[in-house]
């Protein structure tokens, strides 16, 4: 039907973008291929990993380098849509606490710290300050869960200084004997005899432990996880918390579920599994786009376009053995190093990072795309997330930080 | 190797282990007797060569609803994959009996159509008849059997008397259960599309085959849809546009028979290209302009579920999108992966409970809503509603004609 906006892509920058121009009453759609980085990213928000303090980092690099997403969407874009999310995230029950002045340091699967800016409720007791209050930590996991070892985290959490040890649970019984995946887990602790039967087990080492607080794998339910962090604080006396798995990400998931309530309150429609294959436009303006169906593509219409259809992950851009970066779902004009033999440095783990993860869409000031020669290829279309070229945001932490400025710029436009 | 088989090889390589789409299948959710797309789909399908065993065969517990698909972020075509393994497995073992008879839907039809139906209906609520038919040829007992009807659709329509004042032509497709169980879903769309300017061509078909499809059965399918194209092709190449109300039927005209049975002739082609759902139909006239909209106010709050069938076609929600343009009516989409039903396959015996547990998020939605009412596009998903709530439900194109107000 006749859309206001579609939104191509339905990772947190789309996602982000949908919800400020349904919010601001128009008709608006969703159009993605598949789910994105929501489900396997960890659901933490980087806004830029390198610095203690992001937000007065981001200050400064926005002043040196005035062609990167943040500068292009602007501080005030970014705080904003932070404000946003965390709203998005308080109307779903699953509030997102942190600070965007002080980099959190959470432990990951492999008991590293990791920075990042923003994390669910029910990971902030894992942050590393808590860590070092000298009391023990119990990580904790199932054997059946595969790629969570809980004696691993304990002990590189042990080699920083962070008293941890860990075991692992008994599976309480349930029908299932094989498969478990995170969110098949997670289906369990939905389940309140199931949780209750791991809050017994966790209750007893903790007595006997005197642990102060307990890492589980971030698979506790997934609608109402918060009331299970809370439930199993009251059955062990101790403070719970999770930590992100290997995908498929169950924290993300709940994101996402979240953004899907906001958009579909405010009136916005998704379609998954839309894969768009080209647009029709003349001169600068884009008519329409085309997504593969059966047996003949679907045509949309729209008065405006946003593409968030992500980097390299996400399939938005596409890299060919030719040595050509393509952007895939309008064929848009990429940024790249000029050659192949440009694409990457001699040393695979070059601090520097590879010349080839800056590529992507160069934008003005309003998004727009832009050609080699500066030109602004659609005036009704605005770029947004990991698909911008001139930065390289795995690198940088700041992958959620970009995607949420410049959706929430792209809604606001 | 034809081209799709090509692709879908090659679609095994962009799989990048994800989990996402064994995290959305919704049989992997509820048992563990399926481990899920990724495994019986890019996983396994390394394992499968010609000329040698077949590596696994839980792949059979595949109910075909594509949410796989959908989801998967690099675009693996994971339930085309399945599909074809579970042919391979058929090829080598033989079908069984039960599949044989579930998958002629048509068959099953045509004997139990008629005058005698509601004896024979009746018979069949027998819990001792429903009793021998799980023993002997393994459906369910508890399972939802249509009722026939006492007449055929093409009865009917052979005595319907259509208006004159028609400008443009579209061909139907009824399928096996129009024609057979519920007339009163083609009469609805012959008044909405005639209410609408056409006249419609009712073309000589059979079953679609489908339920051989899925039933691993590609013989038989394949000469289903065979015919099914030569009845059809004429009015594709005059540009007459094929229509049905049948969303497995048209996913199955359009590409389900090209692409799993391999079948690409430029005959086949053209079919594929010149079907229609009949809410796709209605959208497109709407987004040109063309569908009437002289709608009676229905003050009604109904929850609708879009098929999996449906979703598979990849067009968003046509159906909500033109019922949308009734006043008055709100529909709450059920947001449900999947009804369980899958066509045949919730009716068998060993995946009765996997259906019933598939379909428990949609069952809970309709209750939830306090309707007397449900709307789906499927018949086999509309059964298996009522089946799971008791609630009774209606193809959306019946509320169509009902906000137009034509006599039925
Ligand atoms: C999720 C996951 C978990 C795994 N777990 C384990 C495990 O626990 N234990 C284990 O032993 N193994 C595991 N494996 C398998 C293991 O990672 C692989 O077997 C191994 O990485 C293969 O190495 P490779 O160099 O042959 O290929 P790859 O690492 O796949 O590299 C292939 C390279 O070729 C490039 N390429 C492909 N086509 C072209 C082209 N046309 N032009 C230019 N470049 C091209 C690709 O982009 C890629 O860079 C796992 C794999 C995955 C995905
Ligand atoms: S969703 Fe796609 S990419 Fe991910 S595991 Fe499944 S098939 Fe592979
Ligand atoms: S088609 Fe449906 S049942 Fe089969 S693997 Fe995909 S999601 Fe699961
Ligand atoms: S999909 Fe259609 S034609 Fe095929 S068996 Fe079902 S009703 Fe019959």
């Amino acid at each position: 039907m006749n859309y206001e906006t579609i939104v191509i892509g339905a990772g947190l920058s789309g996602m982000m973008a949908a919800l400020g121009r349904a919010e601001r009453g128009e008709r608006v759609m969703v159009l993605a291929k598949g789910h994105g980085s929501t489900h396997w990213a960890a659901g933490c928000l980087d806004l830029l990993a390198e610095a203690e303090d992001p937000l007065g980092a981001i200050n400064q690099l926005v002043q040196a380098k005035p062609a990167h997403p943040y500068a292009l969407a602007g501080v005030a874009a970014l705080e904003q849509a932070l404000t946003r999310v965390r709203g998005v995230g308080e109307a779903a029950g699953y509030p997102l606490v942190g600070n965007a002045g002080r980099n959190l340091l959470m432990p990951t699967a492999l008991g590293a710290l990791r920075p990042t800016a923003f994390v669910p409720a029910t990971m902030v007791n894992g942050e590393a300050r808590q860590l070092g209050d000298g009391r023990p930590t119990l990580i904790v996991g199932l054997h059946e869960l595969r790629d969570f070892f809980p004696p691993l985290i304990a002990a590189n959490l042990r080699a920083q200084g962070y008293p941890a040890e860990g075991v692992y649970l008994e599976l309480p019984p349930v029908e299932r004997s094989h498969d478990f995946s995170p969110v098949v887990v997670a289906r369990l602790f939905e389940r309140p005899a199931f949780r209750a039967a791991i809050g017994r087990q966790l209750a007893v080492l903790v007595r006997k432990g005197g642990y102060a607080r307990v890492g589980l794998p971030a698979v506790l339910g997934l609608y109402n996880a918060v009331e299970v962090v809370r439930e199993l604080q009251a059955l062990t006396g101790a403070l719970i918390f999770e930590i992100p798995t290997l995908p498929t990400s169950v924290p993300g998931m709940r994101l996402f579920q979240a953004f899907e309530q906001a958009l579909t309150k405010a009136g916005g429609r998704i379609q998954i599994g839309g894969w768009v294959l080209r647009g029709e436009g003349s001169g600068s303006h884009l008519h329409a786009v085309f997504s593969e169906a059966a047996s003949r593509e679907q045509r949309h219409m729209a008065r405006r376009w946003v593409l968030a259809t992500g980097g390299i992950m996400g399939g938005g851009l596409r890299a060919e053995h030719t040595g050509v970066v393509n952007e895939t779902a309008l064929g848009l004009p990429v940024r790249t190093p000029s050659g192949r033999s440009d694409w990457f440095q001699a040393r695979f783990l070059d601090e520097a990072g590879h010349p080839v993860f800056r590529a992507g869409i160069a934008v003005d000031a309003q998004l727009r795309p832009l050609d080699a020669a500066d030109q602004i290829v659609y005036t009704n279309v605005a770029v947004v997330g990991s698909a911008l070229a001139d930065c390289d945001p795995i690198r940088e932490g700041c992958l959620e930080g970009i995607a949420l400025a410049t959706g929430f710029a792209a809604g606001q436009l | 190797m034809d081209h799709i088989e090509l692709s879908l090889t090659q679609s095994l390589d962009h799989c990048i282990k994800c989990n996402i789409c064994t995290s959305a299948c919704p049989v992997a959710a509820v048992t563990d007797a399926f481990p899920g797309p990724k495994y019986v789909g890019p996983q396994a399908q390394r394992f499968r060569h010609e000329g040698q065993p077949v590596p696994d065969a839980s792949v059979d517990y595949c109910s075909g609803c594509r949410v796989c698909n959908q989801v998967c972020p690099t675009g693996v075509k994971i339930a085309e994959l399945n599909a074809r393994a579970r042919a391979q497995i058929v090829a080598e073992r033989g079908l069984p009996f039960r599949n044989w008879l579930v998958a002629r839907a048509g068959l099953v039809g045509r004997m139990s159509c008629g005058p005698h139906a509601p004896l024979l209906n009746f018979g069949l609520r027998l819990a001792p008849a429903r009793w021998a038919v799980e023993k002997v040829i393994g459906i369910h007992r508890k399972a939802p059997l249509p009722a026939s009807s006492t007449y055929t659709f093409r009865a009917w329509f052979r005595k319907h008397r259509a208006p004159t004042t028609a400008r443009r032509q579209v061909a139907f497709f009824h399928g096996c259960a129009t024609n057979f169980y519920e007339p009163h879903v083609g009469k609805a769309a012959i008044a909405v599309l005639e209410h609408n300017g056409f006249e419609v061509l009712l073309p000589k078909q059979q079953c679609c085959g489908l339920p051989l499809i899925s039933n691993g059965d590609f013989k038989a399918a394949t000469s289903a849809h065979e015919a099914n194209v030569q009845a059809l092709v004429s009015y594709a190449r005059q540009g007459i546009p094929i229509v049905g109300t049948s969303t497995s039927c048209t996913l199955t005209l359009k590409e389900e028979a090209p692409e799993i049975l391999a079948l690409h002739s430029e005959d086949v082609q053209a079919v594929a290209a010149g079907t229609y759902d009949i809410f796709e139909f209605l959208r497109s006239l709407a987004e040109r302009g063309e569908l009437k909209t002289d709608f009676r106010p229905i003050e009604r709050h109904l929850p609708y579920h879009q098929p999996c069938q449906y979703r598979a076609h990849r067009l968003g929600s046509p159906a909500m999108d033109v019922l949308s343009l009734i006043p008055g009516l709100v529909l709450e989409e059920s947001h449900a992966e999947c009804c369980g039903i899958a066509g045949t396959y919730g009716l068998k015996q060993e995946k009765y409970q996997i259906g019933m547990d598939v379909g428990a998020k949609l069952f809970a939605m309709v209750k939830r809503s306090g309707s007397d009412l449900a709307l789906c596009d499927s018949e086999t998903c509309r059964w298996q509603i009522t089946h799971g709530t008791g609630v009774a439900s209606k193809h959306p194109i019946e509320i169509l004609a009902e906000a137009y107000g034509l006599e039925l």
